[in-house]
C-alpha cells in the first residue's frame, strides 16, 4: 500500500527547504538496513508485518543470501510532520510535508567506496551504532568522512532489545551504556572541526540520538518522551528533554526535580531517564517476557495500546515487537528527528559549496549551488552508476545542485580529467531520461530540480564511475571523491577459451563502471588484473565477473599485493647520468619525501594545480620545506599528481627552462616504473642538483635528456637506500577473553603487530587492533576463526603504506628474494641491475 | 682534418669509434675459406646469372673475411666484372648478431645488379636485386642432434626448420631425424638464389610439431610467436641440448598483448621504416598509412637507421611505433624505450573495433597485405564516434583524439599521401590554425616556448667569460 504517489514527490521536490537527503551509516551488522526498512515502511511501501526482515534495500540475490549490503540503495520517501512539530525546526520550511532521500550503505569496510559515493550526494546522516557493540573501526571511519564532507550526523542506538533480552541488564547500566557510546561518537565528531558546519555532536537531549531496535521495528528520542510528559507535568517540551537525560534526577516523594543523585535524606534517587523513559520499556518487556498475561491488559491500556483481534494472541516475542511498534514506532521518531535536525538540501549547499565546487566561488555555478537555485546553471554531480536490467547499461546517479534536469537538452558531460577551457574528457550529449529511484524500482520523472537525487538514463557511455553535468560553460568540476579504502588486492584473470576475450574486456569495463572503487587493467605482462579492497570485495567482484559481467568461464590467479618503491635516505653521493651522445649530464640525489606531506599529495591537499606560490608557502609552513625550494617544484609523478617530486635546486644554469618538460617526463617515467621491480615509486624528492648542456640546441633534446633523466633517477634511488613499501591493514577484532590467546597466535604468524586491546566496558568482549601486512592476510579470516573456534571476527582496512625492513640490494636478504619474484613475474631478469647501468663516470 | 667546434663535432669520431663486435673465427685456412664461403658456388652463380657488378654485403662480424673473400671471387671471375664491398650495415637489429636482410639500397649506389649477402639471413624476399645468399657452413653433429630430439620429441608429424648456416647439411638431419623418430619428417627447400619475380616461399600446411636447429635467437622467437598452437623443439649445436620450447611462446604472446592495448590508446603513430630491402614494404607502409588515417589517426614516417631510445624520443609527440622491418627484426622488446613498438600485424589487431587475441601473429609482408586486401571493407562507423573508449592499460575512460576529421564531421582526404604544400589555414588571429596537426599540439603543451624577451625587467649585467669547449670535456673541467 503505497501511501503517496510519484506526482506528490515531484511536488516536493520543488521545496528545497523541505528535502532531506541523508545517508544511513555503520559498522556492519549494527542494522542499518533493518532500521531502514522500518522507515520504509513507515513511508507505507511493504506491510508492517515484514518490516524487521524482508530487507528491502537490499536489491541483489547475495545480498539477501549473506544477509550483508554490498550496493548502497536510495529510496525516496514522503513524509508529514504533525503541524504542532513544525516549531521545533530549526530552519526555514515551506509547510509540513517532507522529501527524505534515503541511501541505505553498505557497513563493511571493504564497501567503503559505496559509503563516499553516497556520501555525497546527501546532506545527513544517520549514524547506527549497536548497544553491545558500541563505536566499532568502521563506525569511526564513515563517521570520519561524513565530516570531512561536511555532513551532519543523527545517531540511533540500535539493538536495545538485545540489551534488554540477552544481557538482562540494570536500567543504570543500560544508560551507563548509552552515555558511553554517545561519548565516544561525540570524541571522533569534535576532532572534526569545522566552523562552516557548526557544532555537530550529538545528545539526547537535544533529539539528535535515537534509541531503538530496527528487527522489531520500535524506537525513540527524548522528544517522544517529553510530548507525553510535558503535559503531564505542565513542563515545557524542550525543558523536559533537557530533564529527561544526564543527571537530572526526580524526587517522587516532593515531586521535585534535582540534580543531585541523593534527596535529603540521603536515600539515592532515580535518573529521570530510567524513571520516565526506560521503566516502561522495561515494564513491557517483563509483562510481554515472563507471560504476566492478567498484568498485559492494563498495561496497554495505561500505554494507550489498542491491538487487533489476531495480534493480541500472539504470544513472546512476537507480541512484544507487536506491542512495542504501537507503543513506539520507529518510523515516526527517526523520521521526526531526521527532518527536524538533518539539514535541508537548501541550508546544507549554502555551507557545502566550498568544499564541494572546485571552482571560484562567486561564478555562476558556485553561485548557483550555494543557493540550490532551480533555475540557475545546471550543476549536477554523478557519484555512481547503478546497473538497469538492460545488460551492460547503466543509470548514472547523482545529485542535482543547481539548475533543473530535463531530458532533451544538450548538456555538457565533464569527466574526472576535464580541465575548464580544454577539451579533454568534455562530452556534449543531451540526458535521454530522468528517473526516480526507488530501492528496487525506478519511476520515470519529466525533470528534477536542484536539491535532488535522480538516476539518468543515457549518458552511463560517457562517464566511467564519476563526473559533473552541467550547461555552464565557465563550470570547473565538482571535487572528485577521496575514498578511505585502496585497491589493495589483485587478482589476474584469464578466460578459458580464448574466443571469449572480447567478453572479458567488456566485462572488465562494465566491472569498472559498476564499483566506485574496484579497478581494472592489463598488465605489462598481458594478465588482466582487477583489483578491489579486500578479500570478501574482490570475491564478489569477481562473481559479477563471472557470471554477469562478462558471462564467460574464468580462470583466477591467486591474490597478489601491489608494491612500492621508495628511498630511506639521501642518495650518498651526486648521482650522475650522461646522455647517449655524452655531450649532456645530469646531476640529481634522491631523497625521502616524509610520510606527511606523501599523504597530503595522495589526499590532495597539496597538488600540482595550485598556486606554486601558496603551495610553497603551505610546505614550507607544514612540512619544513626551505621556501625557495618549494617554490621550483617542477612535477610530480607518476600520471603529473603522483607523489614523486623533482625539485630544482640549480643555480644558474643556461638554458635550463628548456629542458624542463624533457626531465618531468623522465619524472613520469621513472617514477612508473621503479628501478627495483618496476612498480611505481612513492614518496621519493628528486632534487636536480647540477646540469651541464650542450650549446647547441639539437644536441640537448628530448631524445638525450629523456632517457638520461630515467638514469640518472635510477642511479639516485639505488644509491639512497631503496627499499619496497607493502600495504598493511588495520585490522579490528571483537572477541572473548578465552579467545585472545587464539588471536595473538593467529596475528603472530603472520608479521601482525597488535597495538591495542581493551575490554568493552559493560560486555566481556575485548577489541583487539593490529596492523597487519595486506600480503598476509590471505586467508587470515579462515585461520583466526579456526584458531578461535570461530569467536573472533575480523574487520580488515587499508591504513597506510610501510617500508619494508632490510634491503634489496643485499645478496641473500629476504627482500632481495622478494624483488626477484616481483621481477620474475613481471618477465624481467631477476636481479636488480647495478649501479654502473645509470651511473656514468665523469 | 676539421676541429672541433662548440657547435658540431667534425665526425672524426664517428670514423674512429671502435666498435664492440666480436669477429668470428669461422677459418683457419685458404682452403677453409673457400669451403666454408663456398667460392666455388658463387663464382658458378654469378656467371650463370651473368652479372657485372657485385655488391658483396657482409655482417660486421665476418667483415674480416672479405678482404680473402674478395680475392678469390675476383681471381676466379677474372675481369670484366667488379665487386664492391659494403661494409656499412645501416639497418638490422640494435643490440644483436648483425644485419640479415639484404641491403639493397646500398648496393643501389654503386649501380649492382646482383648481391651477395654473407652470413645470417632472414630471407626475406627483396624487391629489387638478384641475391646469391652465402651462410657461411657450419658444423653439425647430426647423430647427436638426432639423438637429443628423439629424447624429448613426442608427436605424430614434424617439420624441420634449421638455422641458415645448417641448411647444407639438410638432408642429413632430415634422414637422422626420421630414422629416430619413425614419424614423417618434412623440411621447407631453401633457396639460395633469390631473385624479386621469385614467389616466396610457401609449404606450411599448419603442422603440428616443428624442430628446430639452431642457437636460441631471435628466429626462433619468431617461430614460435607465429606457431603459437604448434609445439616447438629446438637443439642447439653448439651446446648440444635440445628442449621443448613452446612452454613460453604464450608468456610471449601475452607480453605482445599488452603492447597491442597500449597501441589501442594511441592517437599518433610513427611508422618506423626499419628496412630498405625486404619486398613490399612500400605497399606495406602506405597500407598502414591508409589504415590508419581510415581509424582517424596521425602518422608520420620516419627512418632513423638502427633504433635507440634516444633517436625515438626526439619525436615526443609520437604515441606508438609502428615497426617495418623484416620479420627478424620485427619484434622489440621496448623496455628501454618511451613508447610501445608494434608490428604491422599488431597495428592491424589493435585498430580493431573489438578485443581479439586468438593467438594468430603474422610476421610476414606479403601474408599481412593478403590477409587485409581481403578483409578491406571499411569498418561500420559506430552510432557515435565522440563516444570514449575504455582503456585496458589504465583502467579508466579515454576520449580518443580523431585526426582528418574537420568540425562539420566531413573527412579530409584520407589516403595519406596528399601534398604538403596545400594552403595552410589562418584564423582571425592570424595565427596558423593547426587543428589538426599533432605535432603542434603538443608543442602547444610545452611550457618552454623559446627565449622569453624579459625587456625591462631584468638589470643588465656584467658580461662574464663562459665556459669554453664542449659539454663533453669543457676548457675548466678537472
Amino acid at each position: 500500500m503505497v501511501n503517496f504517489t510519484v506526482d506528490e514527490i515531484r511536488g516536493l521536490m520543488d521545496k528545497p527547504t523541505n528535502i532531506r537527503n541523508m545517508s544511513v551509516i555503520a559498522h556492519v551488522d549494527h542494522g542499518k538496513s533493518t532500521l531502514t526498512d522500518s522507515l520504509v515502511s513507515k513511508a507505507g511501501i511493504i506491510a508492517h508485518a515484514n518490516a524487521g526482515n524482508a530487507r528491502y534495500m537490499d536489491t541483489r540475490q547475495d545480498e539477501k543470501d549473506r544477509g550483508i549490503t554490498i550496493k548502497s540503495t536510495a529510496i525516496s520517501m514522503y513524509f508529514k510532520l504533525p503541524e504542532d512539530d513544525l516549531d521545533a525546526i530549526k530552519q526555514p520550511t515551506k509547510g509540513n510535508e517532507f522529501l527524505i532521500n534515503l541511501i541505505d550503505s553498505p557497513g563493511h569496510v571493504d564497501f567503503s567506496s559505496e559509503v563516499t559515493a553516497a556520501l555525497r550526494v546527501t546532506d545527513g546522516a544517520l549514524v547506527v551504532v549497536d548497544t553491545i557493540d558500541g563505536v566499532c573501526v568502521q563506525t569511526e571511519t564513515v563517521l570520519r568522512q561524513a565530516l570531512g564532507e561536511r555532513i551532519k550526523p543523527v545517531v540511533i542506538i540500535n539493538k536495545v532489545d538485545r540489551a534488554l533480552l540477552e544481557l538482562q541488564v540494570s536500567k543504570e547500566d543500560l544508560y551507563q551504556s548509552f552515555s558511553r557510546t554517545i561519548e565516544s561518537v561525540n570524541v571522533i565528531i569534535s576532532t572534526y572541526h569545522d566552523a562552516a558546519l557548526g557544532d555537530v555532536q550529538v545528545f539526547p537531549d537535544q533529539g539528535t540520538v535515537a534509541f531503538g531496535s530496527g528487527l522489531h521495528g520500535w524506537g525513540f528520542t527524548l522528544r517522544q518522551f517529553a510530548a507525553r510528559y510535558s503535559k503531564r507535568f505542565g513542563v515545557d517540551k524542550d525543558k523536559m528533554m533537557k530533564r529527561l537525560w544526564g543527571d537530572n534526577f526526580f524526587n517522587p516523594a516532593t515531586k521535585k526535580w534535582t540534580t543531585k543523585a541523593t534527596d535529603a535524606d540521603g536515600k539515592s534517587l532515580e535518573r529521570c531517564f530510567n524513571m520516565f523513559v526506560l521503566d516502561p520499556i522495561f515494564k513491557v518487556f517483563d509483562v510481554v517476557m515472563d507471560f504476566k498475561k492478567d498484568q498485559l491488559v492494563p498495561m496497554l491500556e495505561k500505554l494507550d495500546i489498542k491491538l487487533d483481534q489476531d495480534e493480541r494472541d500472539l504470544e513472546g516475542k512476537k507480541l512484544l515487537k507487536a506491542i512495542m511498534q504501537k507503543f513506539l514506532p520507529a518510523g515516526e521518531a527517526l523520521l521526526d528527528m531526521i527532518v527536524i535536525h538533518l539539514p535541508s538540501a537548501a541550508a546544507a549547499q549554502r555551507y557545502r559549496v566550498e568544499t564541494l565546487y572546485e571552482g571560484p566561488m562567486d561564478d555562476e555555478s558556485a553561485i548557483g549551488i550555494r543557493d540550490c537555485d532551480p533555475n540557475g546553471p545546471l550543476v549536477l554531480y554523478v557519484s555512481k552508476m547503478v546497473p538497469t536490467s538492460d545488460k551492460g547499461r547503466f543509470y548514472a546517479f547523482g545529485r542535482i545542485f543547481s539548475g533543473t534536469v530535463r531530458s532533451g537538452p544538450k548538456i555538457r558531460i565533464q569527466g574526472p580529467n576535464y580541465v575548464p577551457g580544454k577539451k579533454d574528457d568534455l562530452f556534449i550529449k543531451s540526458i535521454q531520461r530522468t528517473v526516480l529511484m526507488m530501492g528496487r524500482y525506478i519511476e520515470p520523472l519529466e525533470d528534477c530540480p536542484a536539491g535532488n537525487i535522480v538516476g539518468l538514463v543515457g549518458i552511463d557511455q560517457f562517464l566511467l564511475k564519476s563526473g559533473t553535468l552541467t550547461s555552464s560553460e565557465t563550470a570547473h568540476n565538482m571535487r572528485v571523491m577521496r575514498f578511505s579504502v585502496s585497491p589493495v588486492v589483485q587478482v589476474s584473470v584469464e578466460v578459458k577459451n580464448a574466443a571469449d576475450l572480447p567478453k572479458l574486456v567488456e566485462g572488465l569495463k562494465r566491472l569498472s563502471k559498476s564499483d566506485p572503487c574496484v579497478q581494472t587493467w592489463i598488465a605489462e605482462t598481458g594478465e588482466h588484473i582487477v583489483a578491489a579492497a579486500g578479500e570478501l570485495h574482490l570475491e564478489i567482484c569477481l562473481k559479477d565477473l563471472e557470471e554477469d559481467h562478462a558471462g564467460v568461464p574464468l580462470k583466477k590467479s591467486d591474490p597478489v599485493v601491489p608494491y612500492r618503491e621508495t628511498v630511506t635516505t639521501e642518495s650518498s653521493i651526486v648521482a650522475l647520468s650522461k646522455s647517449q651522445n655524452k655531450h649532456n649530464r645530469l646531476y640529481v640525489k634522491a631523497e625521502p619525501l616524509g610520510e606527511e606531506l606523501v599523504k597530503a599529495i595522495e589526499d590532495g591537499k597539496v597538488n600540482p594545480r595550485d598556486d606554486f606560490k601558496i603551495r610553497g608557502r603551505l610546505l614550507a609552513d607544514e612540512f619544513g620545506w626551505d621556501v625557495t625550494d618549494a617554490r621550483k617544484i617542477w612535477a610530480f609523478g607518476p600520471d603529473t599528481t603522483g607523489p614523486n617530486l623533482l625539485v630544482d635546486i640549480t643555480k644558474g644554469v643556461q638554458y635550463l627552462l628548456e629542458i624542463k618538460d624533457h626531465l618531468n617526463a623522465g619524472l613520469q617515467w621513472a617514477a612508473k616504473e621503479g628501478v627495483l621491480a618496476e612498480e611505481n615509486m612513492r614518496g621519493v624528492r628528486f632534487n636536480l642538483v647540477d646540469v651541464t648542456l650542450h650549446a647547441d640546441a639539437i644536441h640537448r633534446g628530448s631524445g638525450q635528456l629523456l632517457p638520461t633523466t630515467r638514469r640518472v633517477m635510477y642511479a639516485a634511488s639505488l644509491l639512497a637506500g631503496p627499499t619496497l613499501q607493502e600495504p598493511i591493514y588495520l585490522v579490528e577484532i571483537v572477541c572473548p577473553e578465552t579467545a585472545i590467546g587464539g588471536v595473538y597466535s593467529c596475528l603472530n604468524m603472520r608479521r601482525g603487530q597488535v597495538f591495542s586491546e581493551e575490554q568493552r566496558v559493560g560486555t566481556p568482549m575485548f577489541t583487539i587492533k593490529a596492523y597487519l601486512p595486506v600480503s598476509e592476510s590471505f586467508g587470515f579470516n579462515g585461520a583466526l576463526r579456526q584458531a578461535t573456534s570461530g569467536q573472533a571476527f575480523p574487520q580488515n582496512v587499508f591504513d597506510h603504506w610501510e617500508n619494508i625492513q632490510g634491503s634489496p640490494l643485499e645478496k641473500g636478504s629476504k627482500l632481495e628474494a622478494l624483488v626477484s619474484t616481483i621481477r620474475t613475474r613481471k618477465g624481467l631478469n631477476p636481479v636488480i641491475p647495478a649501479l654502473d647501468s645509470y651511473y656514468d663516470k665523469l | 682534418m676539421a676541429e672541433n667546434t662548440a657547435f658540431s663535432s667534425s665526425g672524426a669520431d664517428a670514423i674512429t669509434r671502435t666498435l664492440d663486435v666480436q669477429p668470428e673465427q669461422n677459418v683457419a685456412s685458404p682452403s677453409q675459406l673457400d669451403q666454408y664461403y663456398e667460392i666455388e658456388r658463387t663464382i658458378a652463380e654469378i656467371l650463370s646469372g651473368d652479372y657485372k657488378r657485385i655488391a658483396l654485403q657482409f655482417p660486421d662480424e665476418l667483415l674480416h673475411d672479405s678482404v680473402p673473400i674478395y680475392r678469390r671471387l675476383k681471381a676466379g671471375l677474372g675481369a670484366g666484372r667488379d665487386l664492391y664491398v659494403l661494409a656499412d650495415t645501416s639497418y638490422g637489429r640494435h643490440v644483436a648478431v648483425g644485419s640479415c636482410c639484404v641491403d639493397e639500397v646500398a648496393a643501389q649506389h654503386v649501380d649492382a645488379d646482383a648481391m651477395v649477402h654473407y652470413g645470417y639471413a632472414c630471407m626475406s624476399q627483396t624487391s629489387r636485386l638478384p641475391v646469391i645468399y652465402v651462410f657461411g657452413k657450419k658444423l653439425i653433429d647430426v647423430n647427436d642432434c638426432a639423438q637429443r630430439i628423439a629424447e624429448v620429441f613426442d608427436g605424430q608429424r614434424a617439420l624441420l626448420r634449421l638455422d641458415v648456416a645448417y641448411t647444407h647439411q639438410a638432408e642429413q638431419i632430415t634422414t637422422a631425424l626420421r630414422q629416430a623418430l619413425q614419424v614423417p619428417v618434412s623440411t621447407p627447400r631453401l633457396s639460395l638464389v633469390a631473385s624479386p619475380s621469385q614467389t616466396p616461399l610457401e609449404s606450411e600446411e599448419a603442422p603440428e610439431n616443428i624442430i628446430y636447429i639452431g642457437a636460441e635467437s631471435l628466429g626462433l622467437t619468431n617461430l614460435l610467436i607465429t606457431h603459437s598452437d604448434c609445439n616447438v623443439y629446438s637443439y642447439d649445436p653448439t651446446a648440444k641440448t635440445a628442449r621443448l620450447e613452446s612452454g613460453r611462446t604464450n608468456r610471449l604472446l601475452m607480453r605482445r598483448y599488452a603492447v597491442v592495448q597500449k597501441a589501442r590508446d594511441a592517437d599518433v603513430f610513427g611508422i618506423l621504416v626499419g628496412t630498405l630491402g625486404v619486398a613490399s614494404y612500400l605497399p606495406l607502409i602506405k597500407h598502414l598509412r591508409a589504415l590508419l588515417a581510415r581509424a582517424h589517426k596521425k602518422s608520420y614516417t620516419i627512418s632513423v637507421g638502427k633504433l635507440n631510445p634516444s633517436k625515438l624520443a626526439n619525436f615526443m609527440e609520437i604515441e606508438c611505433f609502428v615497426l617495418v622491418a623484416c620479420p627478424e627484426n620485427s619484434l622489440i622488446e621496448a623496455r628501454d624505450f618511451l613508447r610501445p613498438i608494434i608490428t604491422p600485424f599488431e597495428l592491424e589487431v589493435a585498430l580493431q573495433a573489438e578485443q581479439s587475441w586468438t593467438g594468430r601473429y603474422v610476421l610476414d609482408f606479403g601474408k599481412l597485405l593478403a590477409s587485409s586486401d581481403s578483409e578491406d571493407t571499411p569498418p561500420p562507423e559506430s552510432e557515435d564516434l565522440d563516444q570514449p573508449v575504455f582503456s585496458l592499460v589504465t583502467g579508466k575512460y579515454r576520449h580518443a583524439k580523431r585526426y582528418g576529421v574537420t568540425d562539420k564531421g566531413e573527412e579530409t582526404a584520407t589516403d595519406g599521401d596528399q601534398p604538403s604544400s596545400s594552403v595552410i589555414l589562418r584564423n582571425q588571429d592570424t595565427a596558423v590554425a593547426l587543428v589538426d596537426s599533432a605535432a603542434a599540439q603538443f608543442f602547444q603543451e610545452r611550457t618552454f616556448r623559446g627565449l622569453e624577451t624579459r625587456i625591462g625587467e631584468d638589470a643588465p649585467s656584467v658580461l662574464e667569460q663562459g665556459r669554453s669547449g664542449i659539454a663533453r670535456g669543457y676548457g675548466d673541467d678537472s
